[in-house]
C-alpha cells in the first residue's frame, strides 16, 4: 500500500490552483459557491444572493438554480455545459440533531435526459461547506482524468492529474484518503466522491462518497445512486472529487440559536434511546428492517415487481440481515446520527469477479439493494445479495436500477423474448444467482450483454423489439420505468396512491417523494380521489424539503415520539416537523411556521417541473406508469391473486367475475385501474394548481414567487 | 361483524386487539389501535375485547423507506 501511495505522490501534477480565504459560516451559509470548468480548468467563485436563499434555500434547490442557469433546452447529458452541482443545504452538518449530513447532487440525466436530483450521506457535503463552499458546480470536460482537491484547511483549490491505478471506487477511495491523510486520525477529515468503471459503461452510474470509519479504520462509501450521475462524472473525465476539513465541531455551522438546536436534538436522542429497539430498530437492523413486513404485507418485489411475497423470502428475512452485520454498534453516515442506520458486514470473502477470493468490507445491505438484487429477481440468498451489493458499489453502478433492470430481463429471458444466444450464454431465468453475477461483471466491465442491459430498461425495450422482435406493447407493459428511471422495490399494486407517487415524482419513480402504501392500502386512510390527491400534495411537498436543508428524512419518521398517536394527524409526525421547524429557524435566524415549510418546497418543486419542461419533458405523457405497476399484466398475475381480483371486480367494478375466463378477467380489471389512475392525475393536478396536462398555471407561479420572465416564457410555451 | 380499516371482519365471542390484529396478519411493529375511537395502548391488546359491530382502526405509522 505504502507504495501505490508513493507512486501516487510522485505523479500529482496541479493543472490548475485557487488560493482563497475560507468565508466564515454565518447562520448555515458560507456564503459563497465554487464554480469549476474543466475544460479550460477555470476555478471561480460566485457570491450566493439574498434571493437564492429566500426561494431556493439550499441542497437541491441551489443544485436547480446553478442548472437551469448553466444549460440550455437542447443541452444532453454528455455536453460540456451540463453540470454536476453538489450542495449539502444551511442546516446540513450540523451535529446536535441525527440526520444532518446529506449532499444532494443535480445533473441532467443520461437515463431519463431530463433533471436527476440524487441524496447521499457522507461527509462530502458538509465539509465542503465548511471549507468555505454553498456548493460545487462541475462543469466542462477533461482531457485526461483528474481530481480536483477542495482543503479546506489551507484555503486552496486545486485540479490535479494523479495516476489512481484502479477503478475500483473502495479503493480510489481508500488510496485518496490514505494520500491526502497526515495521519491515521486526520483520515477522518477527508472525504472522497468516485464512481468507478461502472460509470464509463454504463447510464446507471453512481456516486460513492465516503466517510472514514476510525472503529474499522476504512473509508465506507454511501451512495449518490439515481440516475446514472456516476456516468456523467465519469464523461467528464472526473477521477474523483476530494474534501479536507479538520477543524469540525458542533459550532462550525455558526447558527443563531445553537441552544435551540440542541434541546430539540437531545429531545430526539432520547426517543430514540428509549424506543427505537422497540419500534424500527434502525440501530440494529437498518432499512432492512423492512424485509420482514414488506413480506408480510405482499409489498416486497417478486419477480419484476408480479408478486409482493414468497415463501423463500424468509431466507433473505430482516433477522437473516441482521445476523450478517458485524461489529453490532450503532453506525453512522455522519456525526451526531443517534438513529445510525448504517449496516457493514466486514471480512466478507468474495466468491466471483477480479477480487474473488479478498475479504472486503460491504456496506449495506439495506432494504432497496436486498429487495431489488434479491427478491425482485427471484434470488433469495443472503450471499449472493452481499456479493452484488459490494460490486455494483465498487464498479459504481445504481444497486436499484440493477436489481430492477435485471429483473425484467428475467422475465423477457423467461417469456422467450431473448436467449442464450442473444446474452452471449447467460441462463437468466429468475433465480439464477450465477448468471445475474455475471451479468453485473458484464455491465461493470462493459461486456458482451452487460453493455446492453447497462443502458437501462428504456433502452433495453427499444432494443429488444427492435432487434428481437419483441411486442412493444409487452414490453412497455412489463418494463418498470417512467421518464427513463427504473422503478424502487415496491410492489404498489394495489396502492393507486402510491402509483401516483411512484410516476407523477419529478425526477421518475423513487420513494422519496411520497410513500403512502400503508396509509392508502393498509390503514384506508385515503378512500376518496380527493383525500390521495391531498397526500400527494402534502408528502412530496414536505419531504422535497429534507433536499433542500441538508436532512436525511429517517429520523422524521423512522422513531415516533411519545403521545405521537394521540395527534390529529399521527402520519406526519407533527412533533418531529415542528422540531424540523425550530431547527431551520435556529440556524437561519428566520422565523418560518409549518405553512412556510410547505411552500419553501412548493417554490423548488414547482421549479423543478418547469425545468423539465425546459427540457421537453414534465406533461401528462410524462407521468404515464407501466401497466406492471399499476395491475396484474399477465393471466399468471391474476390467478396467483385471483380471490383479491375476483372481489374487487365484483364490489368496485360491478362485474361479477363468474363465468368470465381468466384473460377477460385481466382486461376488465386493466379497464378499471386504467381509469382511475387517469382520474387520480386529474385531482393531483388540479390541487397542485396544474393545468389538465400537468403544466403548472401562471398564478400559481406567481403565487409562488417564481415567476422569472425565463419560468413563465418556458411555461407559457407549453399551455 | 366488525370494521377494520373499512373492511367487515367476522366477529366472535372473545375477540381481543391481540387476536383481530394476527387474523388480519398484521404484523408491522408500529400500530396505533382505535376501537370506537378509543386509543388501546399496547400493552392491553390482549386483554381488551372487541365487541361485536365495533369499529376498528388499526393504522400502520410508516411513511416510508
Amino acid at each position: 500500500m505504502d507504495n501505490i501511495i508513493e507512486k501516487m505522490r510522485a505523479s500529482r501534477r496541479v493543472l490548475a490552483e485557487y488560493s482563497y480565504k475560507p468565508a466564515l459560516i454565518e447562520k448555515g451559509y458560507s456564503g459563497q459557491t465554487l464554480h469549476i470548468n474543466l475544460s479550460d480548468n477555470t476555478i471561480k467563485p460566485k457570491t450566493v444572493t439574498q434571493q437564492m436563499k429566500d426561494i431556493f434555500i439550499g441542497g437541491k434547490g441551489f443544485g436547480l438554480w446553478y442548472l437551469w442557469n448553466a444549460v440550455k433546452a437542447d443541452t444532453k447529458w454528455n455536453d460540456p455545459e451540463n453540470e454536476i452541482v453538489i450542495s449539502s443545504g444551511p442546516i446540513g452538518g450540523i451535529t446536535q440533531y441525527p440526520g444532518s449530513g446529506k449532499s444532494l447532487v443535480v445533473t441532467i440525466s443520461p437515463l431519463t435526459n431530463s433533471v436527476m436530483d440524487s441524496n447521499v450521506g457522507g461527509y462530502f457535503g458538509p465539509y465542503l461547506k465548511f471549507s468555505g463552499w454553498d456548493a460545487l458546480e462541475i462543469q466542462g470536460k477533461a482531457d485526461k482524468d483528474v481530481v480536483v482537491f477542495i482543503d479546506g484547511d489551507k484555503g486552496k483549490v486545486t485540479i490535479e492529474e494523479i495516476t489512481i491505478d484502479t477503478a475500483a471506487s473502495h479503493l480510489v477511495s481508500k488510496q485518496l484518503t490514505e494520500l491526502l491523510a497526515e495521519s491515521e486520525k486526520d483520515k477522518k477529515n477527508i472525504s472522497i466522491v468516485s464512481s468507478g468503471c461502472g460509470g464509463d459503461h454504463t447510464r446507471i452510474g453512481i456516486l460513492n462518497f465516503s466517510f472514514y470509519d476510525l472503529r474499522r479504520k476504512a473509508a465506507r462509501l454511501k451512495q449518490a445512486g439515481r440516475g446514472g450521475i456516476g456516468t456523467v462524472f465519469r464523461d467528464k473525465k472526473v477521477a474523483a472529487l476530494a474534501v479536507k476539513y479538520s477543524s469540525l465541531s458542533g459550532r462550525s455551522n455558526n447558527p443563531a440559536d445553537p441552544e435551540a438546536i440542541t434541546r430539540a436534538g437531545v429531545k430526539i436522542t432520547r426517543e430514540i434511546n428509549k424506543f427505537d429497539d422497540e419500534q424500527f430498530r434502525m440501530r440494529q437492523i437498518g432499512t432492512a428492517n423492512l424485509m420482514t413486513p414488506m413480506n408480510d404485507y405482499d409489498l416486497l418485489p417478486v419477480h419484476n415487481f408480479k408478486y409482493g411475497s414468497h415463501p423463500d423470502a424468509v431466507k433473505i428475512s430482516s433477522e437473516v440481515m441482521r445476523s450478517r452485520f458485524t461489529q453490532n454498534m450503532p453506525d453512522a453516515c455522519w456525526v451526531g446520527c443517534a438513529l445510525s442506520c448504517c449496516k457493514a458486514v466486514d471480512d466478507f470473502e468474495l466468491k466471483t469477479g477480479p477480487f474473488k477470493g479478498e475479504k472486503v468490507l460491504v456496506d449495506g445491505p439495506e432494504y432497496e439493494n436486498a429487495a431489488g438484487l434479491g427478491s425482485n429477481c427471484g434470488i433469495f440468498d443472503v450471499d449472493y445479495i452481499l456479493e452484488a451489493n459490494f460490486y455494483c458499489d465498487t464498479y459504481g453502478i445504481d444497486t436499484i436500477s440493477t436489481g430492477t433492470l435485471i429483473a425484467f430481463i428475467m422475465e423477457c429471458y423467461e417469456n422467450g423474448i431473448i436467449n442464450k444466444e442473444n446474452t452471449g450464454g447467460l441462463e437468466l431465468n429468475f433465480g439464477n444467482a450465477d448468471a445475474a453475477m455475471e451479468l453485473i461483471h458484464q455491465m461493470g466491465q462493459g461486456r458482451g450483454f452487460g453493455k446492453i442491459a447497462g443502458l437501462g430498461v428504456r433502452r433495453i425495450k427499444k432494443i429488444f423489439a427492435e432487434d428481437y422482435g419483441a411486442d412493444p406493447a409487452f414490453l412497455q407493459d412489463i418494463g418498470m420505468e417512467n421518464k427513463g428511471l427504473e422503478y424502487s422495490q415496491y410492489q404498489a399494486k394495489e396502492s393507486l396512491a402510491q402509483q401516483g407517487g411512484f410516476a407523477l415524482a419529478n425526477k421518475g419513480p423513487q420513494h422519496d417523494e411520497a410513500w403512502l402504501i400503508f396509509m392508502d392500502m393498509i390503514n384506508n386512510q385515503l378512500p376518496t380521489f380527493e383525500k390521495k390527491a391531498e397526500a400527494l400534495y402534502y408528502f412530496p411537498m414536505f419531504r422535497t424539503w429534507f433536499g433542500l436543508q441538508g436532512l436525511c428524512k429517517l429520523p422524521w419518521n423512522d422513531i415516533i415520539p411519545e403521545g405521537n398517536s394521540q395527534t390529529d394527524s399521527p402520519e406526519k409526525i407533527p412533533e418531529h416537523v415542528q422540531n424540523y421547524v425550530d431547527i431551520f429557524n435556529a440556524v437561519t435566524g428566520k422565523n418560518i411556521d409549518k405553512a412556510e415549510m410547505i411552500r419553501q418546497s412548493e417554490r423548488v418543486y414547482n421549479f423543478q417541473r418547469v425545468f423539465n419542461l425546459r427540457l421537453g419533458f414534465g406533461i401528462r405523457e410524462h407521468d404515464a406508469a407501466p401497466y406492471r405497476a399499476l395491475g396484474p399484466v399477465t393471466e399468471e398475475e391474476y390467478e396467483s391473486r385471483a380471490e383479491r381480483y375476483d372481489r374487487q371486480l365484483k364490489e368496485d367494478v360491478g362485474i361479477d367475475p363468474a363465468g368470465m375466463s381468466t384473460a377477460e378477467k385481466v382486461k376488465a380489471m386493466r379497464k378499471y385501474r386504467e381509469g382511475r389512475y387517469k382520474t387520480l392525475i386529474d385531482v393531483v393536478y388540479e390541487r397542485r394548481g396544474w393545468t389538465s396536462n400537468g403544466v403548472p398555471k401562471l398564478e400559481s407561479l406567481q403565487k409562488l414567487g417564481i415567476d422569472f420572465p425565463e419560468v413563465i416564457e418556458v411555461v407559457k410555451k407549453n399551455l | 361483524m366488525v370494521e377494520v380499516n373499512g373492511i367487515s371482519v367476522n366477529w366472535e365471542e372473545g375477540l381481543t386487539v391481540e387476536k383481530l390484529l394476527k387474523q388480519m396478519n398484521y404484523t408491522f411493529p408500529k400500530i396505533v389501535v382505535r376501537v370506537n375511537g378509543n386509543i388501546v395502548d399496547k400493552k392491553y391488546w390482549a386483554e381488551y375485547y372487541v365487541t361485536d359491530q365495533s369499529v376498528v382502526q388499526a393504522h400502520h405509522l410508516i411513511a416510508g423507506g
